[in-house]
């Protein structure tokens, strides 16, 4: 099965994309746990996008294209902002003290947590983050 | 101080929900329950607004109680490390 669903880069659209992977989820029977992961992961990484990929008051969208198996589920992030690589980012360390503990970091560090793979590629001038979840 | 927490904490609602987090700021000295009965998903900007809480309590000597939070939300709270920082209360 594939959708494939196109969101602005505004936060308040977040809602559809749950309703979007919430549809997913029914269709393919998933158990609610690994829904709420799935949503969880598509939400940090859209939210990345929505937020960092293009430059402030500037509009964007990020498209959001599933490739669902019943083995495992493929999303597809495309959006066409600036060179972004979030898997670049240093790994949280989530060893730390409260006092030391940084207040980012988690939503790249939840959707690796979450994901069996997560790929970034730049091409043709787009972002594209593919996230696979193997389904066990 | 109680505050109760109702449906989905994602990023829109976390935004908005910071903005609304001062009497709790200001209560910091003080026990802080987050009630966590009806909170049915948490993303990482909502971890950040509790983290927050977290840190001022830290500072001002209180602390924060997460009350009757559902599995699938400990599960994030454990997966990012953050659960140690609490005190989990069941219902």
């Amino acid at each position: 099965m594939k959708k494939t669903l196109v969101l602005q880069n505004d936060i308040r659209q977040i809602p559809e994309l749950a309703v979007f992977v919430d549809g997913l989820a029914e269709e393919m029977s998933l158990d609610p746990s690994l829904a709420m992961g799935l949503n969880l992961a598509l939400e940090e990484a859209v939210t990345n996008v929505m937020m960092y990929a293009y430059p402030a008051g500037e509009s964007g969208t990020v498209e959001i294209e599933v490739d669902a198996r019943e083995d495992r589920m493929v999303f597809r992030l495309t959006d066409a902002g600036v060179p972004f690589d979030p898997t670049a980012a240093p790994a949280a360390d989530i060893t730390l003290g409260v006092e030391e503990r940084p207040i980012g970091g988690l939503g790249i560090f939840l959707v690796r947590q979450i994901m069996d793979s997560v790929v970034y590629e730049r091409r043709d001038g787009r972002n594209i983050l593919t996230l696979t979840k193997n389904i066990t | 101080m109680t505050a109760r927490l109702v449906g989905r904490l994602d990023t829109p609602a976390s935004q908005e929900a910071a903005t609304k987090i001062q009497p709790l700021l200001d209560n910091a000295d003080k026990t802080l329950i987050m009630d966590c009965t009806e909170l049915t998903y948490i993303s990482s900007s909502g971890l950040r607004l509790f983290l927050t809480l977290r840190k001022a309590c830290a500072a001002k000597g209180g602390k924060v109680v997460l009350r009757a939070i559902n599995n699938d939300i400990r599960q994030v709270f454990t997966m990012t490390g953050l659960l140690s920082l609490f005190v989990v209360e069941d219902a």
